[in-house]
This record gives C-alpha cells, sequence and structure tokens, in this order.
C-alpha cells in the first residue's frame, strides 16, 4: 500500500465532484490510499495571482505548511490549476528564501515552511508513479474501439521550468494511458491551446471561441470523445459545448472524459459508480463505440507512439 | 512626445524587471508571442507590443491598455519566446503595478474581469473556499447581468454540477488574518 497526500481543490466538491470520486476508485484498485491535507483552503487560482502577488503566494503557502505535517514524501493535486498555483509556490520559494520567509509569515501561525514534499498531478502520478505497465495490468474491460482526443490544457505541462513534466507543445502522457487501457489517441493537434479557463464566467465570449476551436479540432481528428484531467477544461468543454454548438452552428456531441473516469472504467468498476449522469453532453454514444474493431484505429496508434519516439530524440 | 532612454533612467523598464525577473530588454520583437497568444486579438496592444512599450517606458499607455487583463497566463508565449522570456510574469508585473498604483481601465469588460476576481477572493476570505453558486450570483448582480448563464443554471443545478452550499474551514480565522498580513505587506513595498 501507497500512501499519498491529496489536495482535492474546491471543485472536487462541486464542478468536478466526478473527477474526486473516480479517482478514489481507481487508487483504491492501484493501492494507494490519499491523505486529504487537514482543513485544506482554497489554493486562491486563478484569481489571487491576478491581483496581488502576496495573497498568489500566501494562499498555496498555507496547504504547503499543513502537507508537511504528514508523512508522505508526494502529494498529489487533482484541479490542474490549484497544481499549477501550489508548484509555482514551491519552485519559487525555492528559489528565493528571502521571499518564502516573507510569504510564511502571512501563516505562520500554521507552522513554518520547508519545502520538503513534492508535488505532482494526478496525470503525473499515474504516469510516473503507477506507471503505464501496472496501469494495463488492471485493465479488466479494455476500452477497444473507443477514439479519444486527450486534451491536456495550459497548465498541467507548462511553463517547463515549473511543471518539468512532459512536453509544453505535444505532451503524451494522457494518450498513453489512454491505449494502456485499450483505447486509440487520435493524433490531436489542440492538446496544449488553452480552452478560455478562468474567462468561464467573466469573459464568456472568449471561452465559447476557444474552446470551440478544441471542439473542432477534436472532432477532425476522429475522436468519439475528449479526455481531460482539468475541471476548468471539463466545464468550458462539457457544459458551454451546447452554446459553442449554437453559435457555430455545428453540431459535435462530444462527451468530455476525465481520465480518471476511463481508468475506473476499464479496471471494471460498473457504470452506475462514474457518475456519467453529472455530464452536460451525453457519455453514451461514444461509448457505444468500445468493442467495436476500427481498421484505422491501428494507424492512429502508430502515430502517436512515432511522435513519442520523435520527442524521445528531441 | 515619445523619448528614448536618454534622458535618464528608465525607472518603468525597472520596475517591471524587478516585479517579473525577467529582462524585457532582452525582447528582440520578433511577435512570435503575438502568433501564439489565442487572446492576442481582444488586445488593445498585443504582447510583442507592450514588451516595446516597457522598452520605451511607456508607463502610463501600458497600464491602461487592456492587455494584462485578458492575459490568461497560459503560459504558450513563453513556452516558444525564442529569447525565453518570461512573457505572462511581465504582464502580471505591469497589472500589479497598474493596481498599485490606481491606474483604472475603465473599459466594460476589463471592469467585469476585474470584478470577477475581486469576488472570487471575497469568497476565499469568507469561507476559505471557493462558493461557486454565490460567485455566480454575485457577478450577476454586480455587472448588472442578472440573466447571465441562467439558462445553464436547471441543468447544471440538477445534475448537481453547481452544489448550493460550501463547507467552509473550520479554522477560517487563519485565512482572514493571513488576508490581513497580506494587505499590510502589501502596503509596506
Amino acid at each position: 500500500m501507497k500512501k499519498l497526500t491529496y489536495f482535492p481543490g474546491c471543485s472536487a466538491h462541486g464542478t468536478s465532484e466526478e473527477f474526486d470520486s473516480t479517482l478514489k476508485l481507481v487508487l483504491k484498485t492501484l493501492d494507494v490510499v490519499l491523505e486529504d491535507i487537514p482543513d485544506w483552503n482554497c489554493c486562491g487560482a486563478t484569481s489571487a495571482h491576478v491581483m496581488t502577488e502576496n495573497l498568489a503566494y500566501a494562499l498555496p503557502m498555507r496547504n504547503l505548511v499543513l502537507a508537511e505535517k504528514l508523512e508522505n514524501t508526494t502529494m498529489g493535486i487533482a484541479c490542474a490549476s490549484c497544481y499549477q498555483r501550489m508548484k509555482v509556490t514551491k519552485v519559487h520559494m525555492d528559489e528565493n528564501p528571502e521571499l518564502a520567509k516573507r510569504i510564511n509569515s502571512t501563516v505562520v501561525e500554521d507552522g513554518t515552511y520547508h519545502g520538503s514534499v513534492e508535488i505532482k498531478s494526478m496525470l503525473q502520478y499515474a504516469y510516473e508513479d503507477i506507471g503505464l505497465e501496472t496501469i494495463k495490468s488492471k485493465v479488466t474491460k479494455p476500452l477497444t474501439g473507443l477514439k479519444v482526443a486527450c486534451y491536456y490544457g495550459c497548465l498541467l505541462t507548462r511553463p517547463k521550468n515549473i511543471t518539468h513534466f512532459d512536453s509544453p507543445e505535444y505532451p503524451v502522457s494522457m494518450d498513453q494511458i489512454c491505449e494502456a487501457l485499450g483505447a486509440t489517441a487520435t493524433d490531436f493537434d489542440f492538446k496544449t491551446e488553452c480552452c478560455g479557463a478562468s474567462f468561464s464566467i467573466s469573459n464568456t465570449e472568449v471561452v465559447e471561441s476557444l474552446s470551440g476551436k478544441i471542439l473542432e479540432m477534436a472532432k477532425e481528428s476522429g475522436a468519439h470523445a475528449i479526455v481531460v484531467a482539468c475541471p476548468l477544461c471539463q466545464s468550458n468543454l462539457d457544459m458551454r459545448q451546447p452554446d459553442i454548438e449554437k453559435l457555430q452552428g455545428v453540431k459535435y456531441g462530444i462527451p468530455v472524459f476525465y481520465f480518471t473516469q476511463l481508468m475506473a472504467l476499464a479496471f471494471g468498476y460498473p457504470i452506475d459508480q462514474l457518475k456519467f449522469p453529472k455530464h452536460i453532453i451525453p457519455v453514451e454514444g461514444a461509448l457505444a463505440n468500445i468493442g467495436k474493431v476500427d481498421p484505422s484505429a491501428e494507424k492512429t496508434k502508430k502515430t502517436t507512439k512515432a511522435v513519442k519516439a520523435e520527442s524521445e530524440v528531441q | 512626445m515619445i523619448t528614448l532612454g536618454t534622458q535618464g533612467k528608465n525607472t518603468f523598464l525597472e520596475a517591471v524587471n524587478e516585479k517579473s525577473g525577467a529582462n524585457v530588454l532582452e525582447c528582440y520583437q520578433c511577435g512570435k508571442c503575438v502568433g501564439t497568444c489565442p487572446v492576442s486579438q481582444y488586445m488593445d496592444f498585443p504582447p510583442r507590443e507592450i514588451m516595446q512599450m516597457i522598452k520605451l517606458g511607456l508607463k502610463n499607455e501600458s497600464y491602461m491598455a487592456n492587455s494584462h487583463w485578458f492575459c490568461l497566463t497560459c503560459s504558450a508565449c513563453s513556452g516558444r519566446c525564442p529569447r525565453e522570456i518570461d512573457i505572462p510574469a511581465v504582464m502580471e508585473a505591469v497589472r500589479h503595478l497598474a493596481i498599485e498604483e490606481n491606474y483604472l481601465n475603465t473599459s466594460t469588460k476589463v471592469k467585469e474581469i476585474r470584478k470577477f476576481h475581486e469576488i472570487f477572493l471575497s469568497m476565499i476570505k469568507r469561507y476559505g473556499r471557493n462558493y461557486e453558486l454565490r460567485m455566480m450570483a454575485e457577478f450577476n448582480i454586480r455587472t448588472r447581468n442578472l440573466f447571465k448563464d441562467m439558462h445553464l443554471a436547471p441543468k447544471a443545478l440538477l445534475k448537481g454540477k453547481i452544489p448550493l452550499g460550501v463547507k467552509p474551514l473550520k479554522s477560517a480565522k487563519a485565512i482572514r488574518r493571513m488576508y490581513a498580513i497580506a494587505e499590510k505587506l502589501e502596503k509596506k513595498k
């Protein structure tokens, strides 16, 4: 049994509850136990860093300080925005002890910051710490026939000097996880384009335009579904999809899964535990492709592998 | 009149460099950031022009531009910048300086973006976590746009996509204390 410190983030109790609950199912199969940071607070994403430097560091700092009180060396974060803010804080604090001291003074009653806990997104944890072989070994219902466009968004792999994970331009970790589950990852060019993220409420037109392009490219890549690892990406692509369709005069009907939902499905969990009714775009059409053999699938698979080989050479 | 650096120091450039940790002078105006930026078409001045404006010491113009408010910090530009300049950090530095020095861009869009962030931060101050439903409601009320996204509400609420409440922190005091100290630090600078 492995233990992992867990930062769920605000959306885990709301918009991305299905991410949180399927993540827990998946980790149960993989024998990983999550330990929540006790009484964690919002990391401030994405507003604190827009408005003020001190709060942008102080809010994540309190969680980092609390996380150090647990015994685990690594912290896993579900939400990509939370992951980004916590990682930025850690990297900047580690680079600049003077700043770390100043920020620590805002939460000093909660503890002293040492920077001893490593921070990973759940995607990174699944890819690096659990590994493709282990994931593959737990698959009981392979997702053969399902074609997915893996969408990473901006925050999981960028900026490179903060995340140190995968490629900032054409990442492949989620693609390989999906392929380990038996699905086929399509050659999708908009993997790391921005969905509009925090403008979801304050600047909806921008989100509809940016997310619209992502949906268009995903459809063009031949995918039945989009797979994400970020609550904001999921809600922008799923909840706003009907409005985007109206705006563009196109019907996409492309469901947006969390990668943990697909993992849980392939690990054999019954469908009623996967929270599919929470999706705005129905998932049944895409899931009906599982089990159907597609002659073009082999070809797409090779493309992804070739790209991975290429990125390794670089 | 624009004066080019001959009349002494470009204090604006120095302030931006110090705050961002980047060196804006390294920009050689290739424009790759503009082509990469997903929102450059919405900006008064795209990132490349802002960089040049900082080099020229055009403080007022940089502060009043909507560019730094539209920047999504997606870091696509800095990933492709051949000079490896942290452009989002530069945008953030300009925005923070503009806020500190009370330069207010009064366009409706910028006001809405700013209002959203202020409401978000007030939610955290009050509950320690984000209360999504209340945040959306307050945003609609305070931007006088009551029916924004209302057509999404029935489905989102029924499906439990947006919960009705929030579980506040046990140590909500710790957050308020943090806010108070952070605000004090802000004033000291």
